[in-house]
């Protein structure tokens, strides 16, 4: 297995686009690369919060973030979704599809599902999910060793363990946020930065 | 009565009048009055206010507050639909889904025409998950009250997340027929249609939306909001159109002149982003690029098997 690292643009982002809506399923993909043996999420696009279930812009938003990710000279590496309810916790059947997407272009594919229970507290609030073969179904992934995902000894970890306390009291502090647009809100009006989000970051995250 | 009751007492009929869902100043300004025992003087804005602001304090879990107000208003309407209604809502807070789920069949037993009963009830399945139960529920509840748009709207979006995009088709069209000038719900057949792989029908209805928002505005103004979101749906059903051989579910011909259909939505897209501003120089080159011919990764997503 293939060890996967988050970084902090790529969980502020998720974070964030789930904060901005805390009543809705919100989706996105992840940016990242492979660099010997370790998948290295850097970066996020977030797409949808309207209507998670219709394919069209999820469709072109998919092909936007991919050349988005070109430009970057990254891949898409995986899929994230918030679910409606706290204690949903499900992969749904539009992440799946999605997820598999991803995974025709990159092998080595993630998703992850926002913990509800964890994203106000100092843990990594995400679950993450693994196409089990041959049958290529997503399954929360379970550590060999029974080590919970995020903590030590896991295949995943954060590039630095105080990321989620940071997310937590930017959302808190200084509602950021608010400032967050996905692709959704990028058909409203163009002008938002969906791809970036350079207003929605704190300052001393360059992109 | 002093001046800050009147005070209070006015933006509480304020917020009821504009539907406003401030919870927090609702119970600030209302716990006053409560206390007070000023309700009694108020005749029978009294009760209004009882139930605004055992909302209100419902929202912000002080079920004392609640309990309250309700109570009070159960002693003058005994046997009230409405009062039932508020004191589900109190339940559901606290009180685990079966336990408010029976309370509601129960009520639904001894009177079925309680719509916010119904709608109560359905949310609470939403949920909880159980949207089998969900969808049963809703269809009957449509069979009686067929003009609650929104509960076709509704409906459509638990097929949708089933994966059942043509029965979501078909709950949408009742929708379009209670509400034929609402843009956003022919959008939403749109990408519905689309999602059910019937690409003649989505193009056809991503165009009625953009017929819908424009008829009001000249044909060279630049597109925002529904209509940028369809001219990107006609500008994506022409490409997976020019890609392959596309059936029809719902027998919808296909557009006449493509390409020149292809064209128009290609430059609507750009002219939305020629009229934005500078800083989103990069977003824009991509959307320019995406736009040009069959350069297309193939990225279509098999929604329907």
């Amino acid at each position: 297995m293939v060890n996967y690292t988050v970084g902090q643009l790529a969980y502020l982002k998720i974070f964030f686009h789930a904060a901005k809506h805390p009543h809705l399923q919100v989706n996105g993909v992840l940016l990242g690369k492979k660099v010997s043996g370790t998948v290295e999420i850097v970066d996020a696009v977030p797409l949808l919060h309207h209507w998670t279930s219709l394919s069209p812009m999820m469709e072109i938003g998919l092909d936007l973030a991919g050349k988005h990710a070109e430009s970057l000279e990254l891949q898409l590496v995986g899929y994230y979704q918030a679910s409606e309810r706290l204690d949903d916790t499900a992969l749904a059947p539009v992440g799946e599809k999605v997820a598999s997407k991803v995974k025709e272009g990159f092998a080595d594919a993630v998703a992850f599902v926002i913990d509800g229970e964890k994203i106000g507290s100092d843990d990594a609030a995400l679950i993450p999910f693994i196409a089990q073969l041959p049958s290529s179904s997503w399954r929360p992934y379970a550590e060999p060793g029974s080590a919970a995902p995020f903590t030590s000894g896991s295949l995943f970890s954060l590039s630095s363990p105080d990321i989620p306390a940071r997310a937590v009291a930017l959302v808190r502090d200084q509602q950021l946020q608010r400032k967050f647009g996905d692709f959704d809100d990028h058909l409203e009006n163009v002008t938002i930065d969906w791809l970036r989000n350079r207003a929605a970051m704190p300052s001393d995250i360059q992109q | 009565m002093s001046a800050s009751f009147g005070s209070a007492l006015h933006s509480l009929a304020n917020y009821r009048a504009h539907n406003t869902r401030a919870s927090q100043e609702v119970l600030e300004k209302g716990k006053l009055l409560l206390n007070s025992n000023a309700a009694s003087k108020l005749g029978d804005d009294a009760w209004a206010f009882l139930e605004q602001l055992a909302l209100a304090a419902i929202d912000v879990a002080k079920y004392d507050v609640a309990d309250e107000c309700i109570r009070q208003l159960a002693a003058k309407f005994p046997e009230s639909p409405r009062v039932d209604v508020l004191t589900g809502i109190r339940m559901e807070a606290t009180q685990p889904p079966e336990t408010v789920l029976k309370f509601y069949e129960e009520l639904l037993e001894a009177d079925s025409s309680n719509a916010a009963i119904y709608k109560r009830q359905i949310s609470v399945l939403i949920r909880t998950g159980k949207i089998e139960q969900a969808v049963l529920k809703l269809s009957e509840y449509l069979d009686t009250f067929y003009s609650d748009v929104e509960g076709w709207v509704e409906l459509a979006e638990l097929y949708s997340s089933c994966n059942q995009y043509t029965f979501a088709t078909q709950a949408l069209s009742h929708a379009l027929l209670l509400a034929p000038q609402n843009p956003f719900y022919v959008l939403q057949f749109a990408e519905t249609a689309y999602s059910a792989d019937d690409i003649p029908l989505a193009v056809k209805m991503f165009m009625l939306a953009i017929d819908t928002v424009d008829r009001h505005t000249s044909d060279e103004s630049i597109p925002t909001g529904v209509s940028i979101r369809a001219w990107y749906g006609v500008k994506l059903c022409c490409r997976v159109l020019s890609e392959r051989s596309c059936s029809s579910a719902s027998e919808t011909p296909l557009p006449k002149n493509l390409n020149l259909l292809d064209e128009l939505a290609t430059e609507r897209v750009l002219t939305a982003y020629s009229a934005g501003g500078t800083d989103n120089a990069t977003g824009r080159e991509l959307v320019f690029s995406w736009m040009g011919p069959s350069d297309r990764s193939g990225s279509r997503l098999h929604f329907v098997h």
